[in-house]
C-alpha cells in the first residue's frame, strides 16, 4: 500500500498492532447513532444564547435587558455583573496559580467595557434556542467605541491604545536572552548572511462540531453535572470546581462523542464557564451549542505570527549560526497555555545541524479574538525555517533538496543536542528526506518543470522537513493512566484517563491491550470520557496519546497478564515461565488443554480468594499511571508537494503531495495516515484558503463558511505516504506521536512549491495567505502587468 | 419545548425513514431541528446552519438536500430519509456505511452522516462515478479530520460494491 | 442561528399568491427554493413578518422546450435544468452553467426563478439571461409584464420587481446552426460564488464568419453584464481573426463599476474577468468551428 521501511510487526509478536484494524467507533458514527453534546437529552433543560459585542473596543454605556425579559419563552438574562462575581477562583491554568507567574486577564462576561468584537456581554436563558435568540436580539447594548489595537504592529506602536488596563505595554510575554558574542562572531565571519521576514496570517481550528455544553446543578446532591465537547473531561472538572468553589468530587464531567477539537477544546473558554454558573443561578439545566458564527468570531483563533530569521552560511551552503525573532498576536483573552513563543523558539533549529542559535520573542495583546492552541501551536518555526532554507538555496544557487541534504542531522550524529538544548535520541530526518524525494520523483520533476516553463506554464515543487516534539509529557501533561479489568465473562475492559475526539483511541488502545493479553480485539471494550469512572488525565493534545495513553494501557495490561499468570500457575501447579497467555486462556506452553480461561480466572479471583497465591490481591483489576522516559518523543517527517499556478488568476492547484514520516511503531496505519492527511489538508486550507481577517477597526471579516473557506474534495490532491518505522526509545511500544505533524509540515511545503513555480519570474512571496489575488498581483508586478493594475486602481478609486 | 409563545404555528405531516410523522410546530422550525428534536433523530448534525457544510444533508423524495435550509413545513407530504434510515433495520450497515468503515473514511464522525447521505444519493444516480464525479458531488460537504482521503476511497469502494451487487 | 418568527403562507395558485402579496406588501417575502433566503433568515440578516412559499403553486415548475424558445418556470429546480437532455441541446449554456451553482444539495432545491429574482451579481443564471437576451415574465394582482433581461437587473441584489410581483417564468431563445457555447469562472473553491466569470455563445455563418455573439460577465459588476461593444468588433469577421485576448480586454474595459471587496479588488476582478471572457470565447469558438 505504501512503502515501509520497518521492523516486521509479526516479528514483534503483535497480532493487532501494525494492522489496518477497522474502528470500533464507526458502527455508531456511520449510522447516525453517535452521541455528541447537542444530542444529549436532559429533562427540563433550558437553552442559552449570548449577546455579543459588535465592536472591538469600547465602553458599555447602557445595558437594558427588560425587553429581553419580556420576550416570550425567556427565563433569565444574566450580565457580567451577575456572573463575574460568582467566580471564586479564576485559575485558567488548572494546576493553580503557581503555574502562571502573572495571571492573564480574564472575565466570564464583558463588564464596563468590551475588548474584542464577539466578546460575550450577556447570556439569555429561554425555553428554546429560538426564543433565546429572540431574547438576545431584544437586549439593548450601547457602546461608546474606542480605537482598537488589531495587528502586532498596532500593539507595539508607542502610544497605542491599551487592550487591558493592567498591561499598559500590551505585552503578554517576552523572551530576551543575553547577547551572544560568539554568535555575533560567527555572523561576522560568515561567507553569507541572509535575513528575511515571514508573515503567517491568522487562521483557526474550526472543528466541524462547534463548542457546546450542558450543565445542571443538583442542590440535593450538591453536584454539578456537565456534558461538554472537550479534549479532556478532567481538566474541565478541575477548572470548573475551582471557578465555582467546589471540590473536584462535586463536579461530574462527561465528554460524549466529540466532533473534533484540534486544540480549540483543550481549555475552557468564558462561555463554557458562564453556562454552569447560569445553571446554578436559574436552578435548571442549561444547554448552549455554539453556532458557527460564534465559533468563527469567539471560538478563538491561532497562527498570527511574524518571524525574522537570519542565517550565517558558509560558501557551500552549510549553516553556521542562526537568529530568529518571533512576534505573536495572542488577541485579547488567550486560552491557557496558548502563547507559543517559548516552544517556537525552542524547536526552531529543527532537523538541521545549526551550531549556534539565539532567539528573541514577544507576544502581544490586541482587541481581537484570543489565541488558542492549534495543531502544532509552535509550527511557525517550521514555516519560517523551511522557507528560509529555500531562500538560502536560491541565494547560493543550490537546489532546495540539496541544501537540506548538506545540513540535515544524520543517524551518525545521534544522539544530537540542538543549539536550543533539546536532545534527539532517535530521529531519521535524512531517511524521510530521501524517501519522500524518491516517492515524489524529485529529480524527474525538475526535468518536467523545465519543459513546462518552456510552454509558459508555472509549475513548482516544495520541500519541508521537521522534527515533531510528540508525546509531550511535562507539567499538566506529564502522565496518563489506565485501568484494566476482566469481568466474570472473561471479557476485558480498559478504562482510560484520556478520551478520543476523533483520534480513534477506542480502537488503537484495544489493539495494544489485545496483543498484551492475547485476546481477540472483539473481547475488549474501552471506557473513556467520564470523570466519575475514569482516572485523572489531561486528555488529548501535544500528539501524546500514542505514547502516553497506549503506554498506560500497555503497562496496566502487562500487570494484568502477570496477575493472570500468577493465579494460573498457582492453580495449575506449573511454573510461571512455562505458561503462555493466548486466545483468552492461560495454559502450559505447547499444551493448550492444560490451561484456564479468563472467565474461570475471574471467578476464582473475585469469588474464591482462597484459591489465589498467598498475598495476591483478589479480583482482576490492574492500574498504571504512565510517564514516558523523556518529556519529548521525537518523530519526524518530510513533505514534498508539486503545484501549478494560473498566471492570470493566481490560482494554485496542488498536483502531488507526498509525506514520508517516522512515527515509530505504527499501531494502526489507517489511523496514522488519517492523522497525516487531516493535518496536511488543514495546512492546505491555511496557506491557500482560510483567513481570519479583521479590518482596521477590529471587525472580523470571516463570520460564516461563505467567508472562511475550508478546503473541500475538489481542492485537495491525493496524498501519498511513505513510512520509516524506527522504534522510539522512550516507551515500551516504540511509538511516536504524529497527530500535529501534518499541519506543521504542509504550510511551508506548499509555500515553497508556489515560490518555486514563480522563481522563474523572480518572485518570492513571504506573506501568507497565498490567495489567488496575492499570487496574481505578485506575478503582475513582476511581469509588468502590474502597471496597468496600478492605473486602474487609481481610476477606480 | 421547541418554541416560545408564538402564534405562527403550522401542521407538519411527512414520512421520515418510512414512518409517518405529524406535529404542530412553529413555522420557523427548520427541517433539521424538526428531525432532531421532534423526531429524536439526532444523526442529522448541524455544522453551520447556513447551508455551507453539508452535515445536515438528508434525502427529500430521494434527492439530497440541506435540512438546515428548509423549514419543516416545506416537507409536508414529502418523504424524508436521514442517515438513520440508510442501513438495515437490524443495524446492518449499508454498502456506503460499510465502505466508510473499511476505508477509514471518518475520524470524529460529526460530518459523516452528511457524507453518507450525499454518497448514497450520488451512487443512486451515478453508480459508476469517475473520480472527478465523486470529488464534485462531495465538494459541498466539509470534513475537518480526514483530509477527505479515506472518504474518497470509501466512495470508490462503495461504488464497486454496489455495482457488484447489481451485476 | 435560528430565524425570527414569521407567518407562513402556502398558496396553491399564482392568483392566490398574488392576492397575499397584494395584501401584505413589503411585510412579505416570496420563498422559492430558499437556498439564499433561508441562511439570511437564520442569521437574522433579513427579517420578514410573512413568508409566501410558492413551492406548492401549481404550474410554476415548468420546463417547456419549444422550437424557437425555451421557457423555464420560476420554481424549476437547478438539478432538473442540469439533467434535462432536451434542454441541453436547446440552450446549452443553461445546462453548462448549472454545475457551477453551489453544490448538488443546493441545486436540488435552488430554482432558476429564485436565482434571477435574487439578482446576485455573481449569479450564473442572471448572466446567461442577459447574454442571451432572455425575457422575464412578471405578474402581480394588477398586471402582467415582460421585461428583457438587460432591463431587469438594476443594481446589487436589486431588480425592477415590485413587492407585489412574482416572477412567473423566463424565456430563452434557441440558437440554431453552427454554434458553440462555453462557461469559464474563477472562484476560490468549486461551487463558490464567482470572483469573475463569463458565458459565451457564438454562431458562425459562411466562411466561418461570426454571425451572432453573446458574452455575459458575472461577479465583476453590481449586475450581470452583457458585453454589447463586442458585436461591432466581431460580427461578420472571420472567427479565426478575432483574438480572444483582445476580446477579453475589450469586454473588461467596458465595465465602469467593477466590484472591489474582500474576495477581490477591482483591478484583480477586471484582469480575471478579461481572462474568463477570452477563455470562454476561445472555447465557444472551437466548439462552433468543429460543429
Amino acid at each position: 500500500m505504501s512503502p515501509v521501511q520497518s521492523v516486521d510487526a509479526a516479528a514483534r509478536g503483535a497480532r493487532y498492532v501494525g494492522q489496518r484494524v477497522a474502528r470500533s467507533e464507526d458502527a455508531r458514527m456511520v449510522t447516525g447513532h453517535g452521541t455528541y453534546v447537542d444530542d444529549v437529552v436532559v429533562p427540563g433543560v433550558l437553552h442559552a444564547a449570548f449577546v455579543r459585542s459588535g465592536v472591538a473596543s469600547g465602553i458599555i454605556t447602557n445595558l437594558d435587558v427588560q425587553a429581553a425579559l419580556d420576550t416570550p419563552g425567556v427565563v433569565a438574562v444574566l450580565s457580567g455583573a451577575d456572573l463575574n462575581k460568582a467566580v471564586v477562583e479564576a485559575w485558567l491554568d488548572y494546576e493553580g496559580p503557581a503555574a502562571a507567574a502573572t495571571p492573564r486577564p480574564f472575565r466570564v462576561l464583558a463588564e464596563g467595557d468590551v475588548r474584542f468584537a464577539g466578546e460575550a456581554i450577556a447570556l439569555v436563558v429561554a425555553d428554546s434556542r429560538y426564543a433565546a435568540e429572540d431574547g438576545a436580539e431584544a437586549v439593548v447594548v450601547d457602546i461608546e467605541t474606542r480605537p482598537a489595537v488589531v495587528s502586532i504592529a498596532d500593539a507595539l506602536e508607542p502610544g497605542s491604545p491599551v487592550v487591558h488596563p493592567e498591561r499598559a505595554d500590551n505585552i503578554a510575554g517576552r523572551i530576551d536572552p543575553p547577547e551572544d558574542p560568539a554568535l555575533d562572531a560567527i555572523f561576522a565571519g560568515a561567507a553569507h548572511v541572509i535575513t528575511e521576514t515571514f508573515v503567517q496570517h491568522r487562521y483557526a481550528c474550526v472543528p466541524m462540531e462547534t463548542r457546546g455544553i450542558v450543565a445542571g446543578w443538583d442542590p440535593y446532591r450538591n453536584q454539578l453535572s456537565v456534558h461538554v465537547s472537550t479534549q479532556g473531561p478532567h481538566g474541565v472538572r478541575t477548572q470548573l470546581a475551582r471557578i465555582m468553589g467546589l471540590g473536584d468530587h462535586q463536579v461530574r464531567v462527561v465528554m460524549p462523542d466529540v466532533g473534533g477539537g484540534f486544540g480549540q477544546k483543550m481549555f475552557l473558554l468564558p462561555e463554557e464557564i458562564a453556562v454552569p454558573l447560569a445553571a446554578r443561578i436559574v436552578g435548571r439545566p442549561v444547554k448552549w451549542i455554539e453556532d458557527r458564527r460564534e465559533n468563527l468570531i469567539a471560538g478563538q483563533h491561532a497562527r498570527e505570527d511574524t518571524v525574522t530569521v537570519s542565517f550565517a552560511v558558509d560558501a557551500d551552503g552549510v549553516i553556521l549560526g542562526a537568529r530568529a525573532d518571533f512576534s505573536e498576536n495572542v488577541g485579547s483573552f488567550p486560552a491557557g497555555g496558548s502563547s507559543s513563543i517559548r516552544f517556537s523558539s525552542l524547536v526552531f533549529p529543527g532537523p538541521y545541524r545549526i551550531p549556534r542559535y539565539r532567539a528573541t520573542a514577544r507576544a502581544v495583546y490586541t482587541n481581537t479574538n484570543g489565541r488558542c492552541s492549534y495543531r502544532g501551536p509552535w509550527m511557525v518555526e517550521t514555516v519560517a525555517r523551511e522557507q528560509m532554507m529555500d531562500r538560502v538555496a536560491a541565494e547560493l544557487g543550490i537546489d532546495a533538496l540539496e541544501i537540506r541534504r548538506r545540513n540535515v542531522i544524520r543517524g551518525t550524529d545521534l544522539p544530537y543536542t540542538t543549539a536550543a538544548g533539546l536532545v534527539y535520541d532517535q530521529v531519521t530526518v535524512d531517511a524521510t528526506l530521501d524517501q519522500a524525494a524518491d516517492i515524489a520523483g524529485y529529480d524527474a520533476f525538475r526535468a518536467i518543470q523545465a519543459a513546462r516553463r518552456a510552454e509558459g506554464r508555472l509549475v513548482g515543487i516544495g520541500v519541508s522537513l521537521f522534527t515533531e516534539p510528540s508525546g509531550i509529557a511535562q507539567g499538566t501533561l506529564s502522565t496518563e493512566a489506565a485501568t484494566v479489568r476482566i469481568g466474570f465473562n472473561g471479557l476485558v475492559e480498559v478504562v482510560t484517563s484520556s478520551a478520543s475526539h476523533g483520534q480513534s483511541l477506542e480502537t488503537t488502545i484495544a489493539q495494544v491491550v489485545a496483543d498484551e493479553l492475547g485476546v481477540d480485539i472483539a473481547d475488549i471494550s474501552v471506557t473513556q470520557g467520564d470523570t466519575a469512572s475514569t482516572p485523572y488525565g489531561p486528555g488529548t493534545g501535544g500528539s501524546r496519546s500514542a505514547v502516553l495513553s497506549s503506554g498506560a494501557a500497555r503497562e496496566a495490561a502487562r500487570s494484568m497478564r502477570e496477575k493472570l499468570v500468577r493465579i494460573a500457575a498457582h492453580r495449575l501447579e506449573a511454573a510461571e515461565e512455562d505458561l503462555e497467555v493466548l486466545d483468552g486462556r492461560v495454559s502450559v506452553a505447547g499444551t493448550p488443554s492444560a490451561g484456564i480461561g479468563f472467565a474461570e480466572l475471574a471467578r476464582l479471583a473475585y469469588t474464591v480468594p482462597d484459591a489465589l497465591p498467598a498475598g495476591e490481591e483478589p479480583g482482576l483489576q490492574t492500574h498504571a499511571r504512565y510517564r514516558p522516559s523523556s518529556p519529548f518523543t521525537w518523530s519526524n517527517a518530510c513533505h514534498i508537494c508539486t503545484c501549478e499556478v494560473d498566471p492570470v488568476t493566481g490560482k494554485v492547484t496542488l498536483d502531488r503531495y507526498v509525506v514520508s514520516e517516522d512515527c515509530g511503531v505504527m499501531i494502526n496505519p489507517n489511523v496514522v495516515e488519517g492523522q497525516i492527511a487531516g493535518g496536511v489538508v488543514q495546512g492546505i486550507g491555511g496557506v491557500l484558503y482560510e483567513h481570519m481577517a479583521y479590518d482596521r477597526d477590529g471587525n472580523p471579516l470571516a463570520t460564516t463558511f461563505v467567508d472562511y473557506l475550508l478546503p473541500t474534495t475538489t481542492e485537495v490532491p491525493t496524498i501519498e505516504y511513505g513510512h520509516v518505522e524506527t522504534p522510539a526509545p522512550t516507551n515500551a511500544g516504540g511509538h511516536k506521536g504524529l497527530g500535529e505533524g501534518g499541519a506543521i509540515g504542509s504550510p511551508p511545503a506548499i509555500i515553497n512549491a508556489v515560490n518555486d513555480a514563480l522563481s522563474g519570474l523572480g518572485v518570492r512571496i513571504t506573506v501568507q495567505p497565498l490567495t489567488p489575488e496575492a499570487v496574481a498581483d505578485a506575478i503582475a508586478a513582476a511581469t509588468g502587468a502590474g502597471q496597468s493594475q496600478a492605473q486602474q486602481s487609481d481610476e477606480e478609486g | 419545548m421547541l418554541d416560545g409563545e408564538n402564534p405562527s404555528r403550522v401542521a407538519v405531516e411527512c414520512q421520515v425513514n418510512g414512518v409517518a410523522r405529524s406535529a404542530t410546530v412553529q413555522a420557523r422550525l427548520t427541517l433539521a431541528d424538526f428531525l432532531r428534536e421532534v423526531c429524536g433523530l439526532t444523526g442529522t448534525h448541524l455544522g453551520c446552519e447556513h447551508g455551507a457544510c453539508g452535515a445536515c444533508s438528508v434525502l427529500l423524495d430521494g434527492d439530497v438536500v440541506r435540512s438546515c435550509l428548509m423549514f419543516a413545513v416545506q416537507a409536508n407530504g414529502r418523504r424524508v430519509t436521514t442517515v438513520e434510515g440508510m442501513g438495515g433495520p437490524d443495524g446492518a450497515l449499508s454498502p456506503v456505511q460499510e465502505a466508510f468503515r473499511s476505508e477509514h473514511g471518518l475520524q470524529c464522525g460529526f460530518c459523516t452522516p452528511g457524507f453518507v447521505v450525499t454518497v448514497t444519493a450520488l451512487l443512486k444516480d451515478n453508480p459508476d462515478p469517475s473520480e472527478t464525479d465523486i470529488r464534485e458531488a462531495l465538494s459541498g460537504n466539509l470534513c475537518r479530520c480526514t483530509g477527505y482521503q479515506g472518504i474518497l476511497k470509501a466512495v470508490a469502494v462503495a461504488a464497486r460494491a454496489g455495482r457488484g451487487a447489481v451485476e | 442561528m435560528k430565524p425570527a418568527a414569521f407567518t407562513y403562507h402556502a398558496p396553491a395558485s399564482v392568483d392566490e399568491a398574488l392576492d397575499v402579496l397584494a395584501e401584505l406588501g413589503d411585510d412579505a417575502k416570496v420563498l422559492a427554493g430558499g437556498q439564499s433566503l433561508v441562511p439570511m433568515l437564520s442569521m437574522r440578516l433579513a427579517v420578514f413578518a410573512h413568508l409566501v412559499d410558492i413551492g406548492r403553486v401549481a404550474g410554476l415548475s415548468t420546463l417547456d422546450v419549444g422550437g424557437r424558445h425555451v421557457t423555464v418556470g420560476a420554481t424549476t429546480v437547478d438539478s432538473r435544468i442540469e439533467r434535462d437532455a432536451e434542454l441541453s441541446g436547446a440552450v446549452p449554456l443553461l445546462t453548462r452553467v448549472t454545475p457551477y451553482i453551489g453544490h448538488l444539495a443546493i441545486r436540488n432545491r435552488g430554482t432558476l426563478g429564485g436565482s434571477i429574482a435574487h439578482a446576485d451579481p455573481a449569479g450564473e443564471y442572471p448572466a446567461v439571461a442577459v447574454a442571451l437576451d432572455a425575457e422575464i415574465r412578471l405578474r402581480s394582482a394588477r398586471a402582467e409584464r415582460r421585461v428583457g433581461a438587460s432591463d431587469f437587473f438594476t443594481g446589487l441584489w436589486s431588480t425592477v420587481m415590485e413587492p407585489d410581483e412574482i416572477l412567473v417564468d423566463v424565456t430563452f431563445p434557441r440558437w440554431d446552426g453552427r454554434c458553440g457555447f462555453a462557461v469559464r469562472e474563477h472562484a476560490r473553491r468549486h461551487g463558490d460564488f464567482a470572483i469573475a466569470g463569463a458565458v459565451a455563445g457564438v454562431s458562425l455563418g459562411e466562411g466561418d464568419r461570426v454571425e451572432r455573439a453573446a458574452v455575459g460577465m458575472f461577479g465583476v459588476s453590481s449586475t450581470p453584464v452583457r458585453v454589447r461593444q463586442l458585436d461591432a468588433e466581431v460580427i461578420g469577421r472571420p472567427a479565426r481573426e478575432c483574438d480572444p485576448e483582445q476580446i477579453g480586454a475589450l469586454a473588461a474595459s467596458g465595465i465602469h463599476d467593477v466590484v472591489s471587496d474582500m474576495s477581490g479588488s477591482a483591478s484583480y476582478r477586471r484582469r480575471v474577468g478579461a481572462a474568463m471572457v477570452s477563455r470562454a470565447w476561445a472555447a465557444a469558438l472551437e466548439e462552433a468551428i468543429s460543429a
